[in-house]
């Protein structure tokens, strides 16, 4: 059973992400925890300590709690698996960061809204959360059917690991797959080739997963600006990535999965 | 819904008096046929000698056919009304003829005017309180209508009600929707919902942010119409774009996307987009845009 960690705000983002997970579910044995933290104010500090403390912070964490209550019950009738969130108070990354390391959680899942300019997606990787967490993410842009997954692979050596971390999540999943692997070009040069490649990687990648008894319905190499690949892979309900925390925000490979509107699942190298 | 087609004798005029049957099938509007000649005058009169048709006037009525074309006789809610005696049984056994009148349950109006284009046109919008002006244009370049500059630009940006400006033959993948964020009308969703149906595409809605979030309020209305479409299966991105890197957004998305921008009186777009830069996203798009007001 996969032990999964969705964050939860008042907010569309959260209840898109909540949606979404809850759709997965259906899919991948998952026992479904959420989180609330409640940012105690802007300088981080609680008033007073003792008794004081003690009030102030179940003051502000109910609070949180009656937002993020109406947000659970909206969608507790399509989602029988969810349980009351856990709610903390403090640093929303310190919080989280802490709570995934205590309980060891196979997977992490937060809403993101997809945002035109890259800056959210490349602060969101950069932050001191992505640069900690132990397990994959799921970052869900926006609210899709998940019938469909992509696995873009980018070399032989990295989606080993990578294919096998997919794997760990997915295994016994009833979902097609596709195999997709990316070359970058100037825009207006988009096209598709069934296992057209250079170095093999879709073909070890293609070997690995039949193997596990899992064979993608379409290897495929995409050639096309990063913006072109992404709008190819909006049909997809989860695109699966493996990422280096160094990555910078100039590269294709970024601005590949920042224009990605589908939900995306990071697995980190 | 009344829908407004300006028409004139080119290509385009023919492919967009096709999208509006198609929109008219779904909403059962009623339709106007408007073309605009400089000397339409005398047109059906016996001092015409040649004998012949105006041409504006055999464009609109080949337009007239064409339009009707798209419904099924018997369906058809624009087919005239024929009258005949029928019996009708206006009791449990009792039957009464009865001179019945049928059809013809929306109005199809096809005119003809003379004068300056872009005032008749808007005098016809006006005249008719229409909903919706369509009218076609090129592809490319700057969308001339015999011989006058920026025609659609001129009565996008005049009208009081709604333009849909049709790019000819362009196959439409994605609409992307900047919707009022604070003051979203029922009558713009459905318009919108509309578009999605006529052209068997994709909703993109835009959601303006200062920089990095949304707006509580805007948070509320982008989950409410997502809810909308979701709810009558129209497959519904939402986008976040910075109020600073708005006018970029569109004209990148302009190339490959159909924009669909609320210009009423309130609206933030009517501030962040002015006439200007209306004229220049008609022109420079390579795909349809939608005004709604």
């Amino acid at each position: 059973m996969l032990r999964t960690l969705v964050y939860l705000d008042a907010d569309l983002a959260s209840s898109i992400a909540l949606r979404y997970i809850c759709q997965l579910a259906q899919f991948v044995d998952i026992k479904l925890h959420s989180v609330h933290v409640e940012e105690p104010d802007q300088d981080g500090h609680a008033p007073g300590t003792g008794w004081v403390r003690r009030t102030w912070e179940s003051t502000v964490l109910k609070t949180g709690e009656f937002e993020i209550a109406q947000l659970i019950k909206a969608e507790k009738s399509s989602c029988p698996k969810l349980g009351a969130p856990k709610m903390l108070i403090g640093d929303r990354e310190n919080e989280i960061l802490r709570e995934i390391q205590k309980e060891s959680y196979d997977l992490f899942v937060e809403g993101s809204l997809h945002s035109f300019t890259a800056k959210k997606l490349y602060d969101k990787i950069h932050s001191r959360l992505y640069r900690l967490i132990p397990c994959p993410v799921i970052i869900v842009k926006n609210l899709v059917n998940i019938e469909k997954v992509a696995l873009i692979v980018r070399n032989e050596i990295e989606s080993k690991k990578f294919i096998s971390m997919f794997l760990k999540i997915f295994k016994g999943a009833k979902l097609k797959l596709d195999l997709v692997s990316c070359e970058f070009q100037e825009p207006g040069q988009l096209s598709f080739n069934a296992k057209k490649e250079i170095n093999g990687t879709l073909s070890a990648a293609e070997e690995i997963l039949v193997e596990n008894k899992w064979p993608p319905e379409n290897c495929l190499t995409i050639q096309g600006a990063p913006e072109e690949i992404a709008d190819v892979l909006r049909d997809y309900g989860l695109v699966v990535s493996p990422l280096h925390h160094t990555i910078s925000k100039k590269s294709n490979w970024f601005q590949l999965l920042n224009h990605i509107p589908s939900p995306i699942l990071i697995c980190w190298q | 819904m009344r829908i407004l087609v300006a028409v004139d004798q080119h290509s385009y005029s023919a492919h967009v008096v096709k999208d509006v049957a198609k929109l008219a099938g779904n909403t059962w509007a009623d339709v106007t046929l408007v073309g605009v000649g400089a000397k339409v005058a005398n047109i059906d009169s016996p001092s015409n000698k040649s004998g012949k048709k105006h041409p504006l006037i055999k464009t609109l009525q080949i337009y007239r056919r064409s339009f009707l074309k798209h419904f099924e006789k018997e369906e058809s809610p624009y087919e005239k009304r024929a009258c005949k005696y029928e019996f009708i049984e206006v009791k449990r056994g009792i039957w009464e003829e009865l001179y019945v009148c049928r059809g013809a349950r929306k109005d199809l109006k096809i005119v003809a005017r003379s004068g300056n284009p872009i005032k008749e046109i808007l005098a016809q919008s006006q005249e008719d309180d229409s909903d919706l002006i369509a009218l076609g244009c090129y592809k490319e370049g700057d969308c001339q209508w015999e011989g006058i500059i920026n025609f659609p630009q001129k009565v996008a940006n005049n009208a009081t009600c709604s333009v849909l400006v049709v790019k000819e033959e362009k196959q439409i993948r994605k609409i992307v929707c900047c919707l009022d964020q604070e003051n979203i009308s029922q009558k713009s969703i459905e318009m919108i919902n509309q578009m999605v149906t006529l052209y068997q595409t994709e909703l993109e809605i835009v959601g303006l942010t200062d920089g990095t979030t949304l707006k509580p309020m805007v948070e509320k209305n982008l989950d409410a119409i997502l809810k909308y479409y979701n709810a009558r299966q129209i497959k519904a991105w939402i986008k976040l774009v910075d109020t600073a890197s708005l006018e970029s957004f569109i004209s990148q998305e302009a190339r490959r996307s159909m924009m669909a921008l609320w210009m009423g009186g309130q609206s933030i777009f009517t501030k962040i987009f002015p006439r200007g830069k209306v004229d220049k996203l008609i022109q420079g798009s390579k795909s349809s845009v939608l005004l709604l007001r």
